[in-house]
């Protein structure tokens, strides 16, 4: 009876009115919930421990996890009536837990995000209220592997100028030269779809919980998808589907056997630590070949958020505070979490950073001038956008279904996960 | 409890005087109170950990419970909506395909090695640990990642494909066409638990008839078929039942080797797995606990027409 099991499990969570963790009396307990690494572990046990000394009067009580369980876990707390006070949080499950009520609006508490650099608090803003604060800066990137570049005598491409059709031209030239797959696939990558549909005036998400594109819009993504696959310019639907299943050191193009891939940009040092050599950070293209016109953004790597039923309000976003505008946490987390989305402290850090992170510091500060508008959390159900993709685009690569048919049934389905 | 009490009445044999009796009632009382103190943690987990979720999930299925709002009542709309979701027939499909195919190659190569360790070979203990060391293993997630490499693109099935001179490239499990049946090949392959209660019962059939029928000249085979499978027909029975159900709710082989999609193409997608994915991904637990209720209709279904069945072909010694 395993499947009543998991049912059950969290049925019996829901016992309502159950132990609250406010400590009145010598200062309060927080509960601090983060998935995480063994270095990110680390540091922000260190940092919780800084804190405790800095402020004696407020014990943190930690709770690290993994990504795979982390989810199940918050979501059977929160329906528990015990989320933990301080949550890290992601932009696929923000709104998932905004809008029903689980998180609190962190501006009326006297959350400071004042020296923020432009475009980095809106991540975390929904419908008005400030439901997550922005932990780290990030930004997707076509990370190039210059050794493949090298073997396979293909120049690398001036990403100032390229176009998507540069993109696969380059990838299908380095297929052909039998070094490597030209480029990982970016089939259901909902960034670099994201990318090209804002390059023409649209956008995944609209305020609402509407879509920002049509039938049509995905039809012509898939379309453009096929002739990559056609043209060599990324790997078989097979080995699509593996390699999304596989944790990231052992995916393709980190162990090589593609040149090119969407990467985010705080996985630089983690990518270049498993593969064993440089890699480089490109802009993603254009459709006119002009960066300037190309619709980056700053995402956020992750969100500090507060539970809306923390009997500590004030005392969690005073913490958050501090984990995102002193140096004494920038010193110890330094960019692990991306770069601090505080202007003046990722300056005051920059010294202690490794060369991949100043790296990528350097091409966060170098693509300000292209920035346009931080596109709006994935509403309630929006997090499966990436999976319906992969489900329905795949279909079409293994030939069982047209564009045409992919591009309905996936933004059918994907209506249907908004509700 | 009738047979424990006959058994009293013909211990207590002559007359029993009142006070007699009453101490007899006390004693028993208090045997009763430690059977039950006994029993309590039992019982704490069945009422608190079982039946009560149980119901929970009942009303839950009847609910829009998202797990973090509170539920609101909706009636049958979930059970409704099972009949226009595509992904829920397609999950069916893919389960009864597993069942269907899965269970009876799992149980016919169980007692296929069965018979031949029941030879009395040397090194037997040996043997039957080998064979039935999978079973332990099968459901676990190291299998299943290991799976996900020998039938990867680069994985051990096609490397000695390729040593025998074929073009194999795709990986069996990440192709539609192949990855249910790498699953179902990972189920058969477990085939220990019902080897060893096959062994058992093998061992229980008196040689005598196969003496008797070998002197009548029988064959290897018709004394198969006509001694072995009439007189194991019970444990098949058994063995049939308990691997139908086990089937039914296989989650973690699919949940590991697709990374919890079901995919590519939703070929693995599971009945569990997609339950899974109503509850904790979509937070969609009223649907999720009627998927649940389903679920166990259908276990219910499958387990009542195999007992009406088996007055068929099932054969009592007694």
């Amino acid at each position: 009876m395993a499947s009543l099991g998991a049912v059950g499990t969290a049925a019996a969570g829901c016992s309502r009115g159950g132990g609250g963790s406010s400590d009145s009396g010598d200062g309060s307990t927080l509960q601090f919930t983060w998935w995480g690494n063994e270095v990110r572990n680390e540091n922000t046990q260190n940092a919780i421990d800084a804190y405790m000394e800095e402020f004696p009067d407020v014990t943190i009580s930690p709770q690290p996890g993994e990504w795979a369980s982390y989810w199940d876990r918050l979501a059977t707390q929160t329906a528990g009536d015990n989320a933990p006070d301080v949550i890290q949080m992601d932009m696929a499950y923000i709104s998932e837990y905004g809008q029903r009520g689980a998180l609190l609006d962190m501006s009326e508490h006297g959350a400071d995000t004042s020296k923020f650099i432009e475009g980095t608090v809106e991540s975390g803003i929904i419908e008005g209220s400030l439901y997550g604060i922005n932990a780290g800066i990030n930004t997707p990137t076509v990370m190039i592997n210059p050794a493949v570049f090298e073997a396979a005598g293909v120049d690398i491409p001036d990403d100032m100028t390229w176009t998507w059709d540069d993109w696969r031209a380059v990838a299908a030239e380095i297929t052909a030269s039998g070094e490597a797959t030209g480029s990982s696939s970016i089939v259901s990558n909902d960034a670099m779809f994201s990318a090209w549909l804002r390059q023409q005036g649209k956008e995944l998400f609209l305020e609402g919980n509407q879509l920002g594109f049509s039938v049509e819009d995905a039809q012509a993504w898939f379309e453009m998808m096929l002739e990559w696959s056609n043209d060599g310019a990324i790997p078989s639907a097979s080995q699509i589907e593996e390699d999304a299943s596989k944790p990231l050191d052992q995916q393709d193009f980190i162990v090589g056997r593609t040149a090119m891939s969407m990467v985010w940009s705080n996985q630089l040092e983690a990518v270049e630590a498993s593969g064993g050599n440089e890699r480089r950070l490109l802009r993603f293209p254009s459709i006119d070949g002009d960066a300037m016109e190309r619709k980056a953004w700053y995402k956020a790597s992750m969100l500090w958020s507060v539970s809306a039923t923390s009997p500590n309000p004030d005392e969690a976003v005073e913490l958050i505070n501090w984990w995102v505008n002193s140096e004494a946490a920038a010193e110890i987390e330094r960019a692990e979490r991306g770069i601090p989305p505080n202007g003046e402290i990722s300056e005051s850090i920059r010294d202690l950073l490794s060369d991949p992170q100043q790296r990528v510091a350097e091409f966060i500060e170098a693509i300000e001038p292209e920035l346009a508008e931080t596109p709006i959390a994935p509403p309630p159900g929006g997090g499966q956008l990436g999976t319906i993709m992969q489900r329905e685009g795949n279909a079409m690569l293994f030939g069982d279904s047209n564009p045409a048919d992919a591009a309905q049934a996936f933004h059918d389905a994907l209506t249907a996960a908004l509700g | 409890m009738s047979a424990l009490s006959e058994l009293s009445k013909l211990k207590s044999k002559g007359p029993v005087t009142a006070e007699q009796r009453a101490a007899r009632r006390k004693e028993a009382s208090h045997d009763n109170k430690a059977g039950y103190l006994f029993l309590l943690p039992w019982l704490v987990g069945l009422f608190v950990f079982t039946l009560g979720p149980i119901l929970a999930s009942f009303y839950l299925s009847l609910t829009d419970y998202s797990l973090i709002q509170s539920p609101n009542f909706l009636g049958l709309d979930n059970y409704a909506r099972m009949l226009t979701d595509d992904r829920l027939h397609q999950s069916l499909q893919v389960t009864l395909t597993y069942v269907g195919v899965g269970v009876p190659l799992q149980l016919a190569l169980a007692l296929g090695v069965a018979v031949l360790l029941n030879k009395g070979m040397r090194g037997l203990a040996f043997y039957r640990s080998i064979f039935y060391l999978p079973s332990m293993l099968g459901g676990s997630v190291a299998i299943a990642l290991l799976w996900r490499q020998i039938f990867g693109t680069t994985g051990l099935v096609n490397q000695i494909l390729q040593l025998l001179g074929f073009e194999a490239t795709t990986g069996y499990v990440s192709d539609p066409d192949y990855a249910l049946w790498t699953l179902i090949l990972l189920n058969v392959w477990t085939f220990g638990s019902p080897m060893v209660i096959f062994l058992a019962g093998l061992r229980q059939i008196p040689t005598m008839y196969y003496e008797a029928a070998a002197l009548d000249g029988a064959s290897r085979i018709s004394q198969f078929a006509r001694i072995t499978l009439p007189l194991l027909s019970p444990i098949i029975f058994f063995n049939l039942v308990l691997q139908i159900i086990n089937a039914f709710q296989a989650f973690t082989q699919a949940f590991v080797v697709s990374n919890g999609t079901g995919g590519p193409s939703d070929s693995t997608l599971f009945y569990t797995l997609y339950l899974y994915e109503q509850g904790f991904t979509r937070f969609d637990m009223g649907y999720a606990s009627a998927m649940a209720w389903l679920l166990l209709a259908i276990i219910a279904m499958f387990t009542a027409v195999n007992f009406l069945l088996s007055k068929y072909w099932v054969f009592y010694d007694d």
